[in-house]
């Protein structure tokens, strides 16, 4: 039992929708009619960016960052001394804490981080270090926390915080390769998708792909792929939408 | 000893960093604060309810630059066996290593428990609660609603009582839970997304925060700079009608009794200002 919390009953549960709402829920339209999604997108459109650096004035570099309805938080603190328990490093080490706000998906997540959350702290790490000199800080590391305030398509949420992260680094004065453009795309009914809202990922979906990418050296740093695919179509348009965002990063850059 | 100004001298960041105390006090003598504040004035606030697609109440603050999400998650649970006819209410407040480089990962902290108690303290304050308990239950000894509210600080610069308290105000106002009823054959609960409805909840209480600098100097909404130089902080919590729902000192320094009434004189003011914020900040 976790005593540092205030605790409620010891099982609560979503409430089931009611026969009608079930009934409206499986008769779902297709996902892209007319060529246009349920949002007005075409299939390859990454929904809207908003990005904004440096709101949380007590880290090193911060960013955040709302795609859609989307939102990431991202501090970065450090460099740090490695502490003496953590051993002797001759790189710089990145560590990084990924955390979905309890109140973020439509189900209320636990407070402590779940195998999920753990696993995109690691995809994190692996996507951002090969863009940054870790080789110049000896004996320190980064600290990178995100927390997703509203999730709007887990992988989505993923690539958006790749992309807020790297920019916090960026902000944070780390010297670094490039940055990291992320994206996400998923097949929902045979459709190609980029950018996936919650709703589209409610389809039943058998292939996606999460790209981390650094369009100026055209290095990719991360891909996450599930699926059978014609390889070719969507790695091309994968990169495509990471350079769009890329391109966005360097117009807020200026 | 020329005008110029020696070598060896500080600068003004420097002097602030090394001798924090003296730094603040000859900046107080001016009487004006570091910040540029005059002594009995808050910081900016901000309210915005409804942001967050997925609770089912939400509301962000911001208090300066110390910033607070608040969501409310609505789930079903078992009614206590003493009481049957009672929801839940569960405020958690997550300090996380996010906001501030003096918090680390892990579970949460002592100053993230006081706030969590002190949140779910003020729920039982007076004759009513500030959320009625009795209107979440969905069928007597079956069923109720489980309200979480959680509080996730995005930046820490002190005062996070006061952010905390009003996020939470905010965010229940917010509100609406789904209508629900228990179907008895199946023994499961169904819930009407489109028919929704606000929660029954009880005029609300805002809480003031002000800094007792050397026993004489009353400082409003003091940041996370000022509050370690400050022997003592007075926090009033109010209702409604200008009655004291709260009313908590820390510290060891001295406080008489004028200045815990001068602070009560101060909180009255801040409350209108506060609920006004909270009754314009709603989308919907």
């Amino acid at each position: 039992m976790d005593r540092r919390r205030v605790q409620g009953p010891e099982t609560s549960v979503v409430p089931l929708p009611t026969q009608e709402a079930l009934a409206k829920r499986a008769a779902l339209p297709a996902p892209v009619q007319d060529g246009k999604r349920a949002d007005g997108r075409g299939p390859e459109d990454i929904r809207p960016i908003f990005l904004r650096t440096g709101l949380i004035s007590q880290a090193s570099g911060s960013a955040y960052i709302e795609l859609g309805q989307t939102k990431v938080a991202c501090a970065v603190y450090g460099p740090r001394q490695l502490k003496k328990q953590q051993g002797f490093s001759e790189q710089g080490r990145l560590y990084c804490e990924f955390k979905f706000a309890t109140f973020a998906c439509k189900k209320r997540r636990h407070p402590i981080r779940d195998p999920q959350e753990k696993e995109f702290s690691q995809i994190i790490v692996q996507a951002l270090a090969p863009s940054i000199r870790l080789d110049r800080l000896p004996k320190s590391v980064i600290d990178l926390y995100v927390t997703v305030i509203e999730n709007d398509g887990t992988a989505s949420c993923l690539a958006a915080a790749i992309t807020a992260a790297s920019v916090a680094l960026a902000d944070a004065g780390v010297e670094m390769l490039d940055l990291v453009a992320a994206t996400s795309l998923g097949y929902v009914h045979q459709q190609l998708l980029v950018d996936c809202s919650a709703a589209e990922e409610a389809y039943q979906q058998h292939t996606d792909l999460i790209l981390a990418y650094m369009p100026s050296l055209g290095q990719v740093t991360h891909l996450l792929h599930r699926g059978p695919v014609d390889w070719p179509p969507m790695a091309a348009v994968g990169g495509a939408c990471c350079v769009h965002v890329y391109l966005l990063l360097m117009m807020h850059a200026q | 000893m020329t005008t110029s100004v020696s070598p060896y001298a500080f600068t003004a960041e420097t002097f602030k960093r090394v001798q924090p105390e003296e730094y603040y006090r000859k900046i107080l003598e001016q009487d004006v604060r570091p910040d540029g504040r005059a002594f009995d004035a808050c910081r900016t606030t901000i309210v915005n309810a409804g942001c967050i697609g997925t609770a089912e109440g939400s509301a962000v603050v911001r208090i300066g630059d110390t910033t607070v999400v608040c969501g409310i998650k609505a789930e079903v649970a078992e009614p206590t066996l003493d009481q049957p006819q009672q929801g839940y209410f569960v405020p958690n407040v997550e300090l996380g290593p996010l906001c501030s480089a003096r918090f680390r990962p892990g579970p949460p902290g002592d100053l993230a428990q006081l706030v969590s108690e002190r949140l779910r303290s003020l729920l039982y304050v007076g004759s009513s609660k500030v959320v009625v308990l009795e209107d979440l239950c969905i069928e007597p000894e079956q069923a109720v609603w489980v309200i979480y509210a959680d509080l996730t600080c995005l930046n820490y610069d002190g005062n996070i009582l006061d952010a905390c308290v009003l996020a939470l105000s905010a965010a229940l106002k917010d509100t609406r839970i789904p209508r629900a009823s228990l179907d008895v054959d199946e023994g499961i609960v169904r819930a009407d997304e489109q028919a929704t409805q606000p929660l029954t909840l009880r005029p609300f209480i805002f809480a003031a925060t002000y800094g007792i600098y050397e026993g004489r100097l009353l400082l409003a909404d003091p940041n996370a700079s000022e509050e370690p130089l400050m022997a003592s902080q007075v926090t009033v919590c109010l209702m409604e009608d200008g009655q004291l729902a709260a009313l908590w000192k820390s510290g060891g320094g001295l406080c008489s009794m004028e200045q815990v009434q001068q602070c009560i004189a101060q909180a009255r003011k801040r409350y209108t200002e506060l609920a006004s914020l909270v009754s314009s900040s709603s989308s919907n």
